[in-house]
C-alpha cells in the first residue's frame, strides 16, 4: 500500500493546487453569501489529504533507491523537455515538512485572520506555496525548479500584498517581487547557459556531468555565480536581503511558512546545484562570502530591530547565510540538517511572536515586556523554539551545528570560528527578544494579555513539541552526527558559544541592571545597524536609481529626438492638423476623400509595374548597387 | 477552401455596410460576431486539416489573374500562416465582443472590422508578392476610418500618423518585391518563383533591409515606432485589440516570410545586426514604458520592447528560437489583446488611464475585483512568468538564440526582468492601494465585458501549461526556414560569378563613369 502512495507521490503537490483552484470561486461573489471561510476549510482539507498521501509514502521509501517518475512536456524542434521527478526519502521527508507546516500555519490562520474577510486569496496562496514546494523537491530538474521558484515569487508578490490597501504593503510586495525576479533571472541565465555545456537540466544527470566536466573555468565561473544569485535572492542573502524585512508587513500565518520553509526552497536548489558549484573554487568562496556576510551582517541587524518580526526575519537571513557556507565548503548534509532544524524552530518562534502580537496589537519590542507570568505557553514556545535554534544540547540546532563544524574544522578551521561567532551572536539576538517581550516590566501595551483561542495556541504548542521531538525523530532515522566520531571539543565549544550568547543577551535584557533602551558607545554604528545597513538607500543609488533615469531619459529621446528627427514629425503635424479638419467637418466629403487616396494609390501601384520597364527605374537600380559598391 | 477566409468576411461587410439604417445596433453587432464567428470555426478546421508532418505549403489555390504583371490569385499556407489566420480570426472575434453595444455609426464600424479581418487573413495566404501587397495596403484605409473616426481626443493626429507611416511602409515593400523580382528576371511575382534567388550579395542585402525597414515600421521595431503609442492610445478598445494583435503580426510575419524566406543568405549576414536591433528594441520598449502614466501607453510601449524578441529569435537561425519567435507572435497577440481589453475596461468604468489616478481597483466591494485579478494575470503572462503562454515563446526564444548570440540573449532576459519593473508599477498603481470611496461609485462590470478576457486567459493559461499546443504547428516551417539558410550560402558562393551579364556591365560602367 505504501508502495502505491510512493509511485502516486506526483499527486502530492496536486491536492493544494486543486485547493487553490477551488479557492478562487470564493473571489467576491459567493464570499457575499457564505462569508470567507469555507474557502479556509475547504484547503486545510486538501492540505491534510496531502499530509495523509505523504506520510503514507515515507515508509516504503526510507532505505530504498529513489523512484524515478518521467513526464514528458514538451517536444519541439530537436529539444525535449520533460519533467523528472524524484521520489526519494529525502524529498518526501521534505513534502512532509511542508505540508505539516502549512496544515498548522492554516490552522493558526483560522484564530489569526478571524476577522479578514480576503481569506481565499490568502488561502489559495498558502495553497499555491504548499503546492509549488512540494513540487520543487520532487523535481529533479533544474529547469522545472526554475519555472517553480519563478512562479512563487508572483506568489510572494501577491502573499505580502494581500493587505493590498496599506502603503507599506504595497512597496514590500513590489520590492519583494522584483528582488526575488532579478535572482531568479540570473538564475534563468545560469539555466540557459549550462545546458549548452552540460545538455541536460537533470540535477542527477548535471552531478554525474560535473564530475568530468571540461570547461572553460571562467564560463563555468560566470554560470556558477549566475546560478547562486537565483538562490541568493530566494534566501534573502547580501545584497538581496532587503525583501524579507519588508515582506513582514504580510499576514503572520503566512511569515510562518515562509520564513521556514519558502526561504529555503533557495537553499535546496543550493544543494542540489553543489556538484556545479564545485567546478569553480570562485563560486565556492563566493558561496561562503556571501553566506558569511549575510549570516554576521544578520545577526547584527536583528539585534538592533524593534519590530519583533523583523528582529526574526533577519535571523532567518543568517540561518540560510549559514547553509551558504556549508554548501559553499561542500558541507551539502548538514546543509539539510541545519535547514530542517531551522524550519521547525523558526515556525516555532513566528508563531509565538504571532500570539504575543495578536492581543497586544503591537509587534514593537520596546512597547512589549513583562510577558511571562501571563503568556507562560507562548513563553515557553518561545524558549523552545529559541533553543531548538540556536546550538545547545540535545536540541536539533546543536546538531546541525554539530555536523557542519565536524566536517569544516580540518579544512578550515577559519570558518568553524566564524560559525561560533555567528551562533553566539544568534544567541544572544534570540535572547534579546526573549528578554524584551517576556522579561522586563509590564507595559501599557501588555497589562492585559490573555493566551488567545486554541487556534493559535494550538498549533504553536504542537510546534514547540516538535522541536523537542525532532533530535529523536532524527537519531530514529540515523540522520543524527555519530556522537562516537564526531570531535568532543567542537561540541563543548559551540555549546559555550551559546551559553555565552545566551547569558550576554540575558544579563543586559532579561535582567534588570542594563538602562533600556541600550546605546552603542558610537551612534552611526548603532544607525548603521537599526537601518539594515543603509540597503534601501544602496538600492536607491544603484539600480533602482539608474532604471529610473535611463527610462526618464528614453521617454525624453523618444519623444523628442525619434518621434522628432527620425521621423518627420513636421510632415506628420502638418497633415494631423489637416486631418483635425477634416474629421470635424463632413463626414461625406470626407469618405470620398478617402476612398479617392485609396483609388489613387491602387493606380499608382498598378501602373508602377509597367513604369518599372521604363529606364530610368533600372538606372536607379544600377545607381544603387554602384554606390553599395563604392561604399 | 481558404478563400473562404478571406471573402467571407468581405461579403459580410458588404452586407452590413448596406443593411437598412433601421436595424437596430446590438443586430449588427451580432451579425458581425456571427460572421466572424464562423470565420473562426472554419480557420479551427482547417488546424485539424493541417498535415503536422510536411513543411510544404498546403492547401493550395491557384486562379490565374492579371497574367501580364505576374499577379496571380494564390493562396497556400504553411504552419506560420496556418497560426496566424487562427490569431487572426480569434483576436477579431475577441475585438468584436469588446465593442461596446453603443457604438456610433454601427453598420460602417463593422463592415470596417470585418473588411481588415478578410483582408489580413488574404495576406496570410498570398503565395504571390504583389497580391500580397494588395491586401496589405487593403487593411490601411478601414484602420484609417476606425482611428479617425471613433478614436480618442488626438484620433486625426493619430489616424494620420498612422496613414503616412502605413504608406511608407506599404511603399518600401513594393520597392523591395519589384527590385527583387526584376533584377531576378523573373516570370511573374509568385512566391516560389522568387525562392532561391541568386543575387550578388550586396544586392540581395540592399532588398532585404528595404524590406526590413518596411516591415519594421509595421511591427515596429525602434526606432521606427512612434506611430505606435499614438495609434494604440487613440484608437478604441476593439480597434487597437487588432491594431496590436493582429497588424503588428502581419509586419512580423513579413518579415520572416519574405526577409528570412527570401533572403536567407543576406539575412545570415545581418543576424548579429538584427540579434542587436532586436536587442535594443528589448531594452528601450521596456525603458519607455516605465517612464509612462497613461496605462494603455504603457501597455503600448511593452508591445514594442515584445517584438524584439520576435527579431531576435528569427535572427538566431537555430529552429528553436525560431519557433520561439512564431510562438511568441501568437503569445503576444494573445496577451496584448486581454490587456488592451482590460484596459478598455478600467477607462470605460473608472473613467481614467492615468496611474496617479487609478487606485486599490481590488477592492472586493468598491472595485473591479475580477477585472483587476485577470490584469494581474495578463500582466504577469507579459512580463513571462512560467506557466503562461508568454513565458514559453520566450525561454525557447532565448535557449535558441544563446548559443549563437550569446550577449544579445542575455540582454533579452534582462529585458523581462524590466517588463516586470512596469507592469509591477502598473499593478501596484492600479489594482492595489486603497480605493478612494469618495469616487468609487463605478459601473457593474457584466459578464459579457468579462467574457473576452476569460477566454484569453483560458487561452494563456492552457498553452502556457501545454505548450505543444502552441509550438507544434510552427515546427515544421521553422525547420524549413532555416534549413535553407546553409543551403543558400553554398550556393551563394557557387553562383555569384554568373550573375547577369547586362547589369554587371550596367554596374562596372557607373563605377567607371564616377
Amino acid at each position: 500500500m505504501s508502495q502505491w502512495f510512493a509511485q502516486t507521490a506526483w499527486l502530492i503537490p496536486c491536492y493544494p493546487f486543486i485547493g487553490m483552484l477551488l479557492s478562487t470561486l470564493w473571489f467576491p461573489a459567493i464570499t457575499r453569501r457564505t462569508g470567507p471561510r469555507p474557502a479556509g476549510y475547504l484547503n486545510a482539507v486538501t492540505t491534510f489529504i496531502a499530509l495523509i498521501h505523504a506520510v503514507s509514502a515515507l515508509p516504503s521509501l526510507l532505505n530504498q533507491p529513489a523512484l524515478h517518475l518521467n513526464f514528458s512536456w514538451l517536444s519541439v524542434a530537436g529539444f525535449n523537455l520533460s519533467l523528472p521527478l524524484e521520489i526519494s526519502a529525502l524529498a518526501m521527508g521534505a513534502c512532509i515538512l511542508v505540508i505539516g507546516l502549512n496544515f498548522l500555519a492554516q490552522i493558526y490562520a483560522i484564530g489569526y485572520l478571524e476577522m479578514d474577510w480576503g481569506w481565499a486569496r490568502f488561502y489559495a496562496m498558502l495553497a499555491l506555496f504548499e503546492a509549488g514546494l512540494c513540487a520543487l523537491v520532487l523535481t529533479d530538474s533544474l529547469f522545472f525548479s526554475y519555472i517553480i521558484l519563478e512562479i512563487l515569487t508572483l506568489g510572494t508578490y501577491l502573499l505580502i500584498g494581500i493587505w493590498f490597501n496599506q502603503s507599506l504593503v504595497v512597496t514590500g510586495a513590489r520590492d519583494a517581487f522584483l528582488t526575488k525576479r532579478v535572482g531568479d533571472l540570473f538564475l534563468l541565465m545560469g539555466v540557459l547557459a549550462i545546458y549548452p555545456l552540460a545538455h541536460t537540466w537533470d540535477y542527477s544527470e548535471l552531478a554525474v556531468w560535473a564530475e568530468t566536466a571540461q570547461v572553460d573555468p571562467n564560463l563555468i565561473t560566470l554560470v556558477g555565480l549566475a546560478l547562486l544569485a537565483g538562490p541568493m535572492g530566494k534566501c534573502a542573502q547580501f545584497p538581496l536581503h532587503l525583501w524579507l524585512d519588508e515582506a513582514m508587513e504580510g499576514p503572520l500565518p503566512s511569515t510562518i511558512l515562509r520564513n521556514s520553509v519558502v526561504v529555503a526552497t533557495g537553499a535546496w536548489v543550493l544543494v542540489k546545484l553543489q556538484p556545479v558549484l564545485e567546478l569553480s573554487p570562485t563560486v565556492q568562496i563566493a558561496t561562503i562570502a556571501v553566506g558569511a556576510v549575510t549570516a554576521i551582517g544578520g545577526t547584527l541587524i536583528a539585534i538592533a530591530q524593534i519590530d519583533i518580526k523583523r528582529s526574526l526575519s533577519y535571523l532567518v537571513s543568517a540561518y540560510m547565510g549559514i547553509v551558504f557556507i556549508a554548501v559553499g565548503a561542500g558541507q551539502s548534509q548538514a546543509a539539510l540538517l541545519i535547514v530542517l532544524c531551522h524550519a521547525v524552530a523558526m515556525a516555532t518562534l513566528v508563531a509565538s511572536a504571532g500570539s504575543i502580537v495578536l492581543n497586544n496589537i503591537t509587534q514593537d519590542l520596546t512597547q512589549l515586556g513583562g510577558l511571562w507570568s501571563r503568556r507562560p505557553i507562548t513563553g515557553l514556545s518561545f524558549v523552545f523554539g529559541a533553543l531548538g535554534l540556536v546550538a545547545l544540547p540535545p536540541l536539533g540546532g546543536f546538531w546541525a551545528m554539530l555536523a557542519l563544524t565536524d566536517g569544516l574544522w580540518k579544512s578550515s578551521p577559519g570558518l568553524v570560528g566564524l560559525l561560533l561567532l555567528i551562533n553566539a551572536l544568534a544567541a544572544f539576538s534570540i535572547t534579546r527578544t526573549f528578554g524584551l517581550v517576556f522579561a522586563g516590566s509590564v507595559q501599557p501595551m501588555t497589562v492585559r494579555s490573555p493566551e488567545n483561542l486554541w487556534a493559535v495556541t494550538l498549533p504553536m504548542t504542537l510546534l514547540a513539541g516538535f522541536v523537542l521531538h525532532l533530535p529523536m525523530i532524527l537519531s530514529s532515522l540515523s540522520l543524527l552526527p555519530d556522537w562516537m566520531t564526531v570531535s568532543k571539543d567542537l561540541a563543548l565549544l559551540i555549546t559555550w558559544s551559546s551559553i555565552f550568547g545566551i547569558s550576554l543577551g540575558a544579563v543586559v535584557y532579561v535582567g534588570g541592571s542594563v538602562k533600556k533602551p541600550v546605546v552603542l558607545p558610537w551612534k552611526p554604528l548603532q544607525d548603521l545597524f537599526a537601518y539594515d545597513f543603509y540597503t534601501p538607500k544602496l538600492y536607491r543609488s544603484s539600480v533602482v536609481g539608474s532604471v529610473d533615469i535611463v527610462s526618464r531619459i528614453t521617454d525624453w529621446l523618444d519623444r523628442y529626438v525619434v518621434d522628432g528627427l527620425v521621423n518627420f514629425v513636421g510632415l506628420s503635424s502638418i497633415f494631423g492638423g489637416e486631418a483635425l479638419k477634416y474629421g470635424n467637418s463632413g463626414q461625406t466629403q470626407f469618405y470620398a476623400l478617402t476612398i479617392a487616396i485609396g483609388l489613387v494609390i491602387t493606380a499608382l501601384w498598378l501602373s508602377w509595374s509597367i513604369l518599372s520597364n521604363l529606364a530610368i527605374t533600372n538606372d536607379f537600380v544600377a545607381l544603387a548597387t554602384s554606390w553599395l559598391h563604392l561604399g | 477552401m481558404l478563400s473562404v477566409l478571406i471573402w467571407l468576411p468581405i461579403l459580410g461587410a458588404a452586407v452590413i455596410g448596406f443593411l437598412p439604417a433601421a436595424v437596430p445596433p446590438r443586430q449588427i453587432r451580432n451579425a458581425a460576431l456571427t460572421v466572424v464567428g464562423v470565420t473562426l470555426l472554419w480557420s479551427i478546421w482547417l488546424f485539424t486539416q493541417f498535415d503536422l508532418s510536411s513543411p510544404t505549403l498546403q492547401l493550395r489555390e491557384y486562379l490565374p489573374w492579371i497574367e501580364t504583371l505576374g499577379m496571380n490569385y494564390e493562396l497556400a499556407m504553411d504552419g506560420l500562416a496556418l497560426v496566424m489566420l487562427g490569431i487572426n480570426s480569434l483576436l477579431t472575434w475577441i475585438a468584436l465582443l469588446s465593442a461596446s453595444e453603443n457604438t456610433e455609426r454601427p453598420r460602417l464600424f463593422y463592415a470596417m472590422i470585418l473588411l481588415i479581418c478578410g483582408g489580413v487573413a488574404g495576406a496570410f495566404l498570398a503565395q504571390n508578392l504583389l497580391l500580397f501587397f494588395l491586401f496589405y495596403e487593403l487593411e490601411l484605409v478601414p484602420f484609417y476610418l476606425l482611428i479617425s473616426i471613433w478614436g480618442g481626443e488626438k484620433r486625426g493626429y493619430a489616424a494620420i500618423k498612422f496613414l503616412i507611416y502605413t504608406a511608407i511602409s506599404g511603399a518600401l515593400i513594393l520597392a523591395g518585391f519589384l527590385g527583387l523580382i526584376w533584377l531576378t528576371g523573373s516570370a511573374n511575382f509568385s512566391y516560389v518563383a522568387a525562392l532561391g534567388q541568386t543575387l550578388p550579395m550586396n544586392l540581395q542585402v540592399l532588398l532585404l533591409a528595404v524590406l526590413l525597414v518596411g516591415f519594421g515600421i509595421k511591427m515596429p521595431l525602434v526606432p521606427f515606432h512612434t506611430w505606435l503609442p499614438d495609434t494604440y492610445v487613440e484608437a478604441s478598445t476593439p480597434v487597437t485589440i487588432l491594431l496590436g494583435g493582429v497588424l503588428a503580426k502581419l509586419g512580423a510575419y513579413g518579415i520572416l516570410r519574405f526577409g528570412l524566406g527570401l533572403f536567407p543568405a543576406a539575412w545570415s549576414v545581418l543576424a548579429p545586426v538584427l540579434a542587436t536591433w532586436g536587442a535594443v528594441s528589448i531594452l528601450y520598449g521596456a525603458m519607455a514604458a516605465i517612464a509612462q502614466k497613461d496605462i494603455k501607453r504603457m501597455v503600448a510601449y511593452s508591445s514594442i520592447g515584445h517584438m524584439g524578441y520576435i527579431l531576435l529569435g528569427a535572427a538566431a537561425l537555430t529552429p528553436l528560437a525560431l519557433v520561439g519567435a512564431m510562438s511568441q507572435m501568437v503569445a503576444h497577440g494573445l496577451i496584448l489583446a486581454i490587456l488592451f481589453n482590460l484596459v478598455g475596461i478600467v477607462e470605460q468604468k473608472v473613467g481614467s488611464r492615468e496611474l496617479d489616478v487609478l487606485n486599490g481597483l481590488l477592492n472586493p466591494i468598491r472595485g473591479l475585483p475580477s477585472i483587476a485579478s485577470l490584469l494581474i494575470l495578463g500582466a504577469m503572462a507579459s512580463a513571462g512568468i512560467p506557466g503562461l503562454a508568454g513565458f514559453v515563446a520566450e525561454f525557447l526564444i532565448f535557449q535558441g538564440s544563446y548559443s549563437a548570440f550569446p550577449v544579445q540573449t542575455l540582454v533579452g532576459v534582462v529585458g523581462t526582468g524590466l517588463t516586470a519593473v512596469y507592469f509591477v508599477i502598473l499593478l501596484n498603481r492600479t489594482c492595489f492601494g486603497r480605493l478612494d470611496t469618495k469616487t468609487a461609485y463605478y459601473p457593474q462590470v457584466q459578464f459579457e465585458e468579462r467574457l473576452p478576457a476569460l477566454l484569453l486567459t483560458a487561452l494563456i493559461v492552457f498553452l502556457g501549461v501545454q505548450p505543444t499546443w502552441l509550438v507544434k504547428w510552427v515546427e515544421s516551417s521553422s525547420t524549413a526556414l532555416v534549413a535553407a539558410v546553409p543551403l543558400a550560402l553554398e550556393q551563394q558562393i557557387a553562383v555569384l560569378p554568373a550573375a547577369p551579364p547586362e547589369l554587371k556591365s550596367a554596374v562596372s560602367n557607373l563605377v567607371q563613369s564616377k
